[in-house]
């Protein structure tokens, strides 16, 4: 899953992001109005946390401008908690909406559920055949026994087991599960997804020869 | 019950109104009943007196005088009243009079009664003498007595009975008019009073409507120019006053609250990142760092806070002394100056002596937040240039960095506190927005004002205007206190100075240019006297 923090305070920023990557997440980082636009526009991203105040344009117009060209869900994070500010974020195409300061957990939690809502889910788990995907605790099971697998790994499952029957790009892939920051080698993935099979087995994980992975 | 009746206004006015009006009516009715008495009474006076001159000429009609022309004599009249004859039928006029009450009686010098008529009281007796003539009331007789020490006394009268009780009758009816009168008055007075005390109502309940809360109601005034009027006009304002504080006061909480938000929300998010798992003490000590960052961001913010709202109080005007601003200005530009070389501006000082009263210690915030500020904002590798001048009856400071200068739409919300014309919240040297608002105030509360150019050509220019009235003015020369000696001072451009100093520290400033920075010091060591003679010598020739 790939995120994008889109706050102008530096400690808080760095705060949220290096958070957010201990939680297995692939994140991104901008600092004002106009560098969050491009971000967001140009990749696909899982969510996006957006600050209200913003130097260049705020949180509200950035999400009105995002709206005309994408639907990635939004968590606003914002110190103002007025009841017309909440209503100009949500009706502005916020998904979530979230004063300072807040509880990590609880960001989490919502982050998790935007992103399940947005892929069609409604629960945490997910299983497939004997295997288990805890999204909230970040862990795979095999018959009831956890299986141990690096972030990126865990990121590869989880994505792929959200997008459950569908048939997902190599492209997407890597847009949803490094960071811009991370060295993205064309044969990255495929370490990745021959690490999962073998350790959740062979079958788990499908391969359509030209289109992408799946999981069945 | 009654004594909150009493402390009502209403029956307070109507209490009195009735009292007033009742004095009055009572006034009125005792004149207008004494008039009427007076009135009767004279008239009976003039039908006795009628009566009596009927009397005389019927006595003379039956007996004549000889002569015709002659004056009677008291002798004539003697004779005749001692024997009238019938005088009832000599005359229908005196019989009618007769028996209409008229009485009368004379008697003579010794006392013997000459004539009674026959309808007079038994008990008349012989007037007492007197000069003038008496008029006397008997029970319901009204009698006119003469009294002449030659000749004969008389007495005539009437019975006024009938007349009396016609008083009387006339009398209660009076009263029950000026009751009736009283009573119309009250109820006039009642409704009175209540119209004039509605619209105080009215203003009892809207005020205390606005007290409980509905700060947006006013009271609705009808005519501005009586005294309800000219209240409600000044209870409006006194409420569009209360309700501008309360307003800056809420909003300078919201603001206050909000600048607490993020640094709050670091520490939180960097604690919880840090207790969720293990980690390595080089990522603790970054996270502390982080967590330590954002709370001195904010201790600064509360601190600025603080001088705020000290600077809001009315009566804390800090210790105020007169000190020298070029002084004060030099002190923050040497403490700032490794900020300047780290954004490799250059500090230009144009430091004219300038005495004004003052708190030093605030005076230097305000340097130091207008010197700050130009090193920080504009690009690195400018100038700032800091001026102090000494004007005839005030002090300028100037602070002139060369910069882009601030946009025209900032300027008017430049001091507001918390507004930053970047909009962008916690730069890293985590300014809050209050700095140029506290330089205001202080300023302010030193009764001067601060002004701002900018351009982008020519930078931007804050410029602090300080009155010097409340400089200390010249007695040239004054003795030492417990604490501090004190000298009065004359500079050569005609200001007056007053120094309160160490006398060493003083010493060492002879001859340098450099006045003594002003402040309490322990007592010298060595005798102030020196100082003193050295001073009167000093200062003989300007003084």
């Amino acid at each position: 899953m790939r995120l994008l923090v889109i706050e102008d305070d530096p400690l808080l920023r760095h705060s949220l992001t290096e958070g957010l990557r201990e939680e297995q997440y692939a994140v991104d980082a901008a600092a004002d109005g106009p560098e969050g636009l491009a971000k967001a526009s140009e990749s696909g991203y899982d969510a996006i946390i957006l600050d209200g105040m913003l130097p260049g344009f705020d949180g509200w117009e950035l999400l009105l401008r995002l709206r005309r060209e994408k639907t990635t869900p939004v968590l606003m994070l914002t110190a103002r908690d007025a009841i017309p500010d909440r209503i100009r974020g949500l009706d502005a195409g916020a998904d979530d909406y979230l004063t300072k300061p807040f509880d990590f957990e609880e960001l989490l939690a919502r982050l998790r559920a935007l992103i399940r809502r947005s892929s069609g889910g409604s629960t945490s788990t997910i299983e497939v055949s004997d295997i288990t995907i805890d999204i909230a605790a970040k862990l795979v099971r095999q018959d009831g026994e956890t299986v141990p697998l690096t972030p990126r790994e865990y990121r590869l499952v989880e994505y792929l087991a959200l997008h459950r029957g569908c048939v997902v790009s190599r492209t997407e892939l890597y847009e949803h599960l490094f960071d811009e920051n991370e060295d993205s080698l064309s044969n990255l993935l495929d370490v990745h997804v021959s690490n999962v099979r073998k350790k959740l087995g062979a079958s788990f994980i499908s391969t359509r020869r030209g289109h992408g992975y799946c999981i069945e | 019950m009654m004594g909150r009746l009493f402390q009502s206004v209403r029956w307070t006015m109507l209490l009195w109104y009735a009292l007033i009006l009742l004095a009055l009516i009572t006034g009125v009715c005792m004149l207008a009943y004494r008039l009427a008495s007076n009135d009767r009474t004279a008239q009976l006076d003039r039908e006795i007196r009628s009566f009596q001159g009927s009397f005389f000429r019927t006595l003379f009609t039956v007996h004549p005088l000889p002569n015709k022309d002659d004056r009677a004599s008291t002798e004539d009249l003697r004779e005749r009243l001692r024997d009238p004859g019938d005088l009832a039928s000599a005359s229908p006029e005196l019989h009618q009079l007769f028996t209409s009450g008229f009485y009368i009686a004379f008697w003579d010098t010794d006392g013997t009664p000459l004539y009674t008529s026959p309808n007079a009281p038994a008990d008349l007796k012989r007037p007492k003498p007197s000069k003038d003539t008496q008029y006397v009331d008997r029970g319901k007789l009204r009698e006119i007595l003469r009294y002449d020490p030659e000749g004969l006394s008389s007495l005539a009268g009437h019975d006024v009975g009938a007349e009396r009780g016609e008083l009387i009758r006339f009398g209660v009816w009076l009263g029950l008019g000026g009751g009736a009168l009283w009573l119309i008055g009250l109820g006039g007075g009642w409704w009175l009073a209540g119209r004039s005390l509605k619209p105080i109502d009215d203003i009892g309940r809207t005020a205390s409507r606005i007290a409980a809360g509905n700060l947006n109601e006013r009271i609705e005034i009808a005519n501005t120019d009586n005294e309800l009027g000219r209240l409600g006009q000044v209870l409006n304002d006194t409420f569009d006053r209360l309700s501008d504080a309360i307003e800056r006061q809420k909003r300078f909480t919201a603001d206050a609250s909000h600048e607490l938000r993020t640094p709050v929300t670091i520490i939180l998010s960097e604690t919880q990142r840090a207790l969720k798992r293990e980690r390595e003490p080089e990522q603790y000590r970054e996270i502390l760092g982080s967590c330590r960052t954002a709370a001195e961001r904010m201790r600064s913010l509360v601190e600025s806070l603080l001088v705020l709202a000290k600077q809001d109080l009315p009566t804390s005007n800090g210790t105020r002394l007169t000190c020298d601003l070029a002084e004060v200005t030099a002190g923050v530009a040497d403490l700032l100056q490794p900020l300047a070389d780290e954004h490799a501006t250059k500090i230009v000082r144009e430091l004219a002596p300038a005495p004004v009263h003052g708190d030093p210690h605030s005076l230097a915030m305000v340097v130091q937040n207008l010197v700050s500020n130009a090193l920080v904002h504009p690009p690195a590798g400018g100038t700032v240039r800091i001026r102090t001048i000494a004007q005839p009856d005030s002090v300028c400071l100037e602070v002139a960095d060369s910069g882009p200068g601030i946009s025209a739409e900032h300027l008017p919300r430049l001091f507001d506190r918390f507004y930053r014309a970047d909009s962008a919240r916690g730069q890293v040297n985590g300014h809050a927005g209050l700095g140029l608002a506290i330089v205001k105030s202080v300023v302010e509360s030193h009764g001067g004002k601060i002004e701002v150019d900018s351009s982008p050509q020519g930078g931007t220019c804050f410029r602090v205007t300080l009155p010097l009235e409340g400089a200390v003015p010249p007695p040239w020369l004054q003795f030492p206190g417990q604490n501090s000696v004190w000298g009065g001072w004359r500079q050569g451009n005609g200001e007056h100075w007053l120094l309160n100093t160490w006398l060493p520290y003083w010493r060492s400033l002879q001859g340098t240019g450099r006045t003594a920075y002003l402040d309490r010091f322990p007592p010298p060591d060595d005798d102030w006297r020196e100082w003193i003679d050295h001073l009167k010598t000093r200062t003989a020739g300007q003084a």
